[in-house]
């Protein structure tokens, strides 16, 4: 069976990405989520979020499996990418995920697996930025990530189509 | 005895950025700072030379908890400046749209921000463990307030359909019907909401604010009415500068606002309730007699039983709206450019939002002021701590900085807001 089989409901897809244009490398995922623009292929949703990242957890109902991107707090590598399956292991606490709000991705993700409303599949990747300055430009090594990070998340979304068709 | 500092460095489950500075000496608090360091964000000089047709897209910017008080605030007032009357059903509408702010706010504040503090978690998803099928009835609550806005603003955060005149698009009553539906079953949950929140523990701690709030002859207020307190204050919105004062303080980015004659005064769901409360219908009257409050609260602590309540009101308010609505041919009234002065004022979830914009003949934006009310109430949620610390003064800095911070909590403070960020450090001497 193929997840083309009318009698199988093809999987969907969320790629969340985070962040607020306005504040330096804060604003990769958006970033990223623009190289995305209509390179998904179909049953992938983009959605880009900056604010209340709560209502993350409206965004994924129903969605099998999730991947998010967003800026991480720096740690001395700028444009270093973390790629973190959550089904493998946890957020790790010392990576920060940096948000001017109350509730992070991070308090989303761990809210929604408490209250067991989590996509099954939860891919993040984490992007450590330098400067998160309002109106700042984006550091050079974290442009140079956000291509890479777009093309992986792109070949991500057809493995996990892939491996769904393959394994239904 | 000597000198003794608590500090609580970056203040959690707060909206921006802020800090507390404690002062004991001798045995008494002398000083309690609402340290606001979040930078000035220039917002009014930011509207200085634009049409007045950019502002509410330009306002809405100021807050992502609430957009619409500012859009409400701003397009009231240059309606008021070129003479238009927006009424019937496009003024339902943006009654309708505020009732989502105030869903999605105080949802969100009074399950995730809120709630922890009285049950003894450190937050919201600690409390998850124990308490999930709360937390799951918050969030659907909070996402009926979120459709709101989204069906009426065209997105949650930041609306885009809201604009001087009426709206962009105004939806179909097909589309108010399917959303009515949602809103029941979010009113129930609601009102299971204010039963589990007034069963908390309550400090026993009053005091003996000056109520400000919008007073409207028929109806509980958002967007209109005049300026009354619980001492006698009742004034046009246009009168504000007269009563009050805008005060630099070194300690806070934030201006801190005062009545001119009578200095701190508390706005909000507590200001909002006693000033108003013959005006809630009396299924919600009724409630919130079951659920222990009287006509006026002055117990800060309770603050979350009277934003419950305002939940229930929101979901009443809203499915009344929508059972009478029938769509307007136009969606927005004309308008036609004049110079003048102008004013608005409504009920942000946090209190009172003012505005005074100064057009040209054009309506270009001369000058514009805003209030917002977290600046309004810092004079308050000082004195709160102040008294707050002095009555638990025997006790361990930690029990000190935990009970302060839920003071600053009972606020729901918006500091992104007031600067146009909370640490509490504790002296004791």
């Amino acid at each position: 069976m193929t997840s083309d089989d009318p009698g199988k409901a093809r999987p969907t897809i969320l790629v969340a990405a985070i962040g607020n244009p306005d504040r330096g490398d804060d604003g990769v995922g958006p970033l990223v989520a623009q190289t995305l623009s209509g390179r998904l292929p179909p049953g992938a949703r983009l959605i880009v979020r900056a604010g209340d990242l709560m209502s993350l957890i409206e965004d994924w109902a129903g969605v099998d499996a999730l991947i998010c991107v967003d800026a991480a707090a720096s740690r001395g590598m700028p444009g270093r990418v973390y790629r973190i399956d959550l089904a493998e292991e946890a957020l790790p606490p010392e990576l920060s995920f940096t948000s001017s709000h109350a509730f992070g991705l991070a308090e989303a993700i761990e809210l929604a697996r408490v209250l067991e409303l989590a996509p099954k599949q939860i891919i993040v990747y984490a992007i450590e930025g330098a400067c998160f300055d309002t109106g700042a430009p984006f550091t050079p090594e974290v442009l140079s990530a956000a291509a890479e990070v777009a093309d992986r998340i792109a070949e991500e979304v057809c493995h996990i189509l892939n491996a769904v068709g393959a394994h239904a | 005895m000597g000198t003794k500092s608590i500090l609580v460095d970056y203040l959690a489950r707060v909206e921006g950025e802020g800090a507390l500075d404690l002062q004991i000496s001798d045995g008494r608090v002398t000083s309690a700072q609402l340290k606001i360091f979040e930078p000035p964000r220039f917002f009014e000089a930011f509207l200085r030379g634009r049409g007045y047709a950019e502002v509410a897209d330009i306002v809405a910017r100021i807050c992502g908890i609430c957009p619409i008080a500012y859009q409400m605030g701003a397009v009231h007032a240059i309606e008021n400046v070129f003479g238009a009357k927006v009424d019937g059903q496009l003024r339902a509408l943006r009654r309708l749209i505020y009732c989502g702010e105030w869903i999605e706010s105080h949802g969100l504040h009074v399950v995730m921000l809120h709630a922890p503090d009285f049950l003894g978690f450190p937050d919201g998803i600690a409390m998850a463990r124990d308490h999930g099928a709360m937390v799951k009835n918050g969030l659907a609550i909070k996402k009926a307030g979120n459709e709101i806005m989204q069906l009426l603003g065209g997105r949650e955060i930041h609306p885009v359909s809201v604009k001087a005149g009426g709206f962009h698009r105004v939806p179909t009553r097909a589309e108010l019907n399917a959303l009515a539906e949602k809103l029941k079953h979010a009113r129930d949950l609601a009102v299971g909401l204010a039963r589990w929140v007034a069963l908390f523990p309550f400090p026993d701690f009053e005091q003996d604010y000056e109520f400000v709030a919008l007073r409207h002859p028929d109806e509980y207020p958002f967007n209109e009415g005049r300026l009354v307190s619980s001492r006698g204050l009742d004034i046009d919105i246009a009168d504000y500068d007269n009563e009050f004062e805008e005060r630099h303080v070194a300690h806070s980015t934030a201006l801190h606002s005062v009545l001119k004659r009578r200095g701190a005064y508390l706005v909000g769901p507590l200001a909002r309730y006693a000033l108003n409360f013959d005006l809630l219908p009396a299924s919600v009257q009724a409630l919130a007699r079951d659920t222990g409050l009287g006509p006026v609260c002055k117990n800060p602590f309770r603050s979350i039983v009277v934003r419950a309540i305002e939940i229930v009101f929101a979901f009443e308010e809203a499915l009344r709206i929508i059972s009478e609505y029938e769509r307007p041919s136009e969606s927005s009234v004309k308008l036609e450019p004049r110079a003048g002065v102008g004013f608005g004022c409504t009920e942000a979830p946090r209190g009172i939002c003012w505005h005074r914009y100064e057009l040209e003949a054009d309506g270009t934006i001369k000058t514009a002021r805003i209030v917002p009310p977290t600046s309004q109430n810092q004079p308050s949620i000082e004195a709160d701590l102040k008294d707050v610390a002095t009555s638990i003064l025997d006790q361990p800095d930690d029990v000190i900085r935990h009970r302060c911070e839920q003071s600053i909590r009972n606020y729901d403070p918006c500091i992104s807001c007031s600067t146009h960020f909370l640490k509490l450090s504790i002296n004791r001497s």
